[in-house]
């Protein structure tokens, strides 16, 4: 192929990029959720880090269909994915083609670079994944969620705000079309973490292009593995080549050494960027024979060995680290954290959360949000059950629908109602009912259970009374509690969830109004 | 409408119908038409059928929607729950009203509630949002402090500001359409139970003094019309309920521009004597409205 028809493949790469972009922008900015979870659970499924882990803990036939493409387009064309699937891939693009508007001269060359560390971070996180924590896999490097926190943390406010502007002066004229969304911005420390990472992946990419996704991304690690052995490769045609080196400087993996007519293919993201930029059309995809991707490539046997080599040191060493990490797992604060109806225990939940916040922004109430440290460094920014914001909705099911990773396993509606994530405690003295001898019931009347209702007192009162069996945890009486500044009735976490008892049904009486003939005044 | 305009058109308002009722009381006592009913009670039809009755037999819609009027109906849009579990207004009824409300003439008509669950889920779960919106009203949210701005509701004891929705606020007529239930906390809803969901800060009145909180709340604005629906009745486990079987079908409704004498009526017909419900107590001391139904003109009617 020629480079002019290579232009318009690179130009399609792009247009498939940045519709995906749009695409997983839009489930984290989704603030009047309008996205069917269906839409969620299949674009998510091709996300290849939070696929795998949904695939083994929840399984699903759209998932393993993502993950089984996503390997395939691997094993045919290399790490396409990277440059057109992955958002933070694309959003480092982005950032790197604004870069070199404002530098001109700036260049990509080509870097040797170490492999094996990208190898072993990967290698890393895997084995504490198997001990308990996503910590690395997840929350510190995998793109999706590193995408989706940055767009959490710092887009999704401004497009609150917006709307709520908007929203503010539609309905001054009397239009309701839009409505006034409630806007929770996160801690001073979760911005500032947020912003580091963000400036971080942008300083990474402005100054050696694809780095980040070449050393630390554990998505980018496995497609790197998998892509050693894939059927088509890009190579650059010995005769043809006249050793200009536009190759090199457009390379955002740098990974093409021209003067050595040498592509490191395992590092290659699939942007077309050379094959685009080569005067002589000397760069192209070659097919290679099975007996070839077995045999002759060098660059596996040598990479395969010193890997292994290279592998087992760190992860020898670092076994020690779950240990630490589990360490670094004890709750601080006061008290555990709420896990959402799903998440099967505080462990499961702090394992596979990967912390994208999909489901931050997708829950109707607002009950999720971003938690900092309450979990240990282990679980940072992995959402927690807020009760002071709101209350986990009886009839919803959206977090487990759209967790990308089985960090919450979907319920349906049923099963979600008898799922107990923490037990209701009553705080008698604190209570309405006792320092101040009025009725209030906020609590039983937002119960969806009636685990907490109400029971005669003194003087013709009635005082909230809790059944534990039934209580859910949901927190709508914490949150409806007026008492200030601590709630008479709060909700302790189950660290491991139980079932609860299902709702008493027990039949109405009639009045003795309802007879036809009369009304009883 | 400003606040002032707002005040001025319903003190003349009030001066004029209570010069023109007091005019009719004369003629209809020499021409012999009955004076209007202060409260009506109708059982054995639809939600929406009995109301066609009712608001016959109080002289039709015209008398309460003027030509051009602003009007809110507030619904009890409190629970993320569906119709048949009658936490919320029955939706029929509140369709039917703005139906009436178009025909008498209105110009707009409004529908909007505070709710306790999340609003969004609780307007489309209750069915209220597509039968509001396809009789042709607006459904206003309310879900966010930035709707509601500050009154002073200068007789009340306990209560002496609240923050109110603009659209109610805005509003000609307010017609006030609760459903008859069990609560935990103030033992029935009703008419005057209903109005909290008009305002922003509800914790308030459950720190301080629920019941009279309620009554206070009462004294700001008398309500044009009150619609209790009493269709189904939850008689336990209120007022979220937990299923179908905590109801009772009642199939009665109770129509009165006296709100205290539309929860007397509605405890009655609950089968708890209002004197037990702390804020009807208070809210006829204060003479918010009648509580001495058997020297009211009554209309009942069976379908």
């Amino acid at each position: 192929m020629t480079r002019s028809s290579w232009k318009r493949i690179k130009n399609l790469r792009v247009v498939v990029a940045l519709t995906f972009l749009t695409l997983f922008t839009i489930l984290f900015i989704d603030a009047w959720h309008l996205v069917p979870h269906e839409v969620t659970t299949v674009l998510t499924s091709f996300q290849l880090v939070p696929a795998i882990l949904k695939a083994v803990f929840v399984g699903g036939a759209v998932t393993i269909a993502g993950v089984a493409t996503i390997i395939v387009m691997t094993l045919l064309f290399g790490r396409v994915y990277c440059s057109t699937l992955c958002p933070l891939g694309i959003l480092q693009d982005i950032i790197i083609r604004f870069a070199r508007k404002v530098n001109k001269r700036k260049r990509f060359r080509y870097m040797k670079a170490p492999r094996w560390l990208h190898y072993s971070i990967l290698a890393v996180s895997i084995v504490l994944l198997l001990f308990g924590s996503s910590m690395i896999i997840g929350d510190l490097l995998e793109p999706f969620s590193n995408y989706g926190r940055i767009v959490n943390a710092f887009v999704l406010p401004l497009v609150i705000l917006v709307n709520n502007v908007v929203s503010d002066i539609l309905t001054r004229g009397g239009v309701f079309f839009l409505y006034t969304v409630p806007l929770h911005v996160e801690g001073i420390g979760a911005l500032l973490l947020g912003l580091l990472f963000f400036v971080t992946i942008a300083y990474l990419s402005v100054n050696e292009g694809r780095l980040f996704c070449n050393s630390f991304c554990p998505a980018g690690a496995i497609l790197s593995l998998i892509s050693k052995i894939s059927l088509y490769k890009l190579v650059i045609v010995e005769n043809a080549c006249n050793d200009c080196g536009a190759c090199d400087k457009v390379c955002k993996a740098e990974c093409i050494d021209s003067s050595k007519k040498h592509i490191d293919f395992s590092a290659c993201v699939g942007c077309f960027n050379c094959l685009r930029s080569c005067p002589k059309d000397a760069i192209k995809y070659e097919k290679r024979s099975i007996s070839d991707i077995m045999t002759s490539d060098v660059d596996f046997d040598y990479d395969r060995r010193k890997f292994f080599k290279d592998l087992t040191i760190p992860a020898v060493t670092f076994l020690a680290v779950p240990g630490l990490v589990k360490g670094g797992g004890v709750i601080v604060g006061e008290k555990e954290p709420i896990v959402p109806p799903g998440s099967l225990s505080i462990y499961h939940f702090t394992s596979v959360c990967t912390a994208c916040h999909l489901c931050v922004t997708s829950c109707p109430t607002g009950v999720l949000q971003p938690s900092l440290l309450e979990y240990g460094f282990a679980g940072m920014f992995q959402p927690k059950m807020d009760y002071s914001v709101n209350y986990c909705n009886y009839d919803c099911v959206t977090c487990g629908t759209v967790c990308p990773t089985g960090a919450i396993i979907p319920l349906d509606l049923a099963t979600k109602k008898l799922v107990q994530i923490g037990k209701s405690v009553f705080h008698k003295d604190d209570c309405i009912v006792v320092s101040k001898k009025k009725d209030c019931a906020a609590c039983s009347e937002h119960c969806p259970t009636k685990a907490v209702h109400t029971v005669p007192y003194e003087n013709g009162l009635f005082i909230p009374e809790i059944d534990s069996e039934l209580c859910i945890g949901c927190g709508a009486c914490e949150y409806a509690c007026p008492v200030t500044p601590n709630k008479a009735i709060t909700v302790t976490a189950n660290p491991v969830h139980l079932k609860a008892k299902k709702p008493k049904v027990e039949k109405a009486k009639p009045s003795p109004a309802t007879t036809p003939e009369a009304f009883p005044f | 409408m400003d606040r002032r305009t707002f005040v001025k058109r319903t003190l003349s308002a009030s001066i004029g119908l209570g010069a023109l009722m007091k005019a009719g009381d004369v003629f209809s006592a020499f021409a012999g038409i009955p004076v209007p009913y202060d409260l009506v009670a109708i059982k054995g039809g639809e939600p929406d059928t009995m109301f066609d009755e009712g608001i016959k037999a109080l002289g039709g819609m015209k008398r309460f929607v003027k030509k051009g009027d602003k009007v809110v109906v507030k619904p009890n849009i409190g629970w993320d729950v569906s119709p048949e579990r009658a936490g919320d207004t029955n939706p029929k009824l509140v369709a039917r009203i703005i139906q009436h409300c178009f025909e008498a003439g209105a110009k707009e008509v409004s529908v909007v509630d505070h709710t306790c669950d999340q609003w969004q889920r609780c307007y489309s779960n209750s069915g209220i949002q597509k039968a509001a919106s396809e009789a042709g009203a607006k459904v206003v949210p309310g879900g966010t402090q930035s709707y509601y701005h500050t009154v002073s509701v200068p007789n009340g004891k306990v209560l002496k500001s609240a923050q109110e929705h603009e659209v109610i606020l805005d509003a000609d007529v307010f017609i006030n359409v609760p459903i008859l239930k069990n609560h935990s906390g103030s033992r029935l809803t009703m008419g005057m139970k209903n109005l909290m969901g008009n305002v922003w800060d509800r914790e308030y009145w459950h720190r301080t003094d629920l019941h009279q909180c309620i009554a206070d709340f009462a004294t700001y604005r008398k309500p044009t019309l009150n619609v209790l629906d009493a269709y189904y009745v939850m008689k336990q486990n209120g007022p979220r309920g937990i299923s179908v079987n905590d109801l009772v079908a009642m199939k009665s409704q109770i129509i009165s521009t006296d709100i205290v004498a539309l929860d007397v009526a509605g405890a009655k017909l609950f089968g708890i004597d209002p004197n037990e419900v702390r804020y009807i107590r208070i809210a006829a001391d204060m003479k918010i409205g009648r509580a001495d139904l058997e020297n009211l003109n009554i209309k009942r009617i069976l379908m």
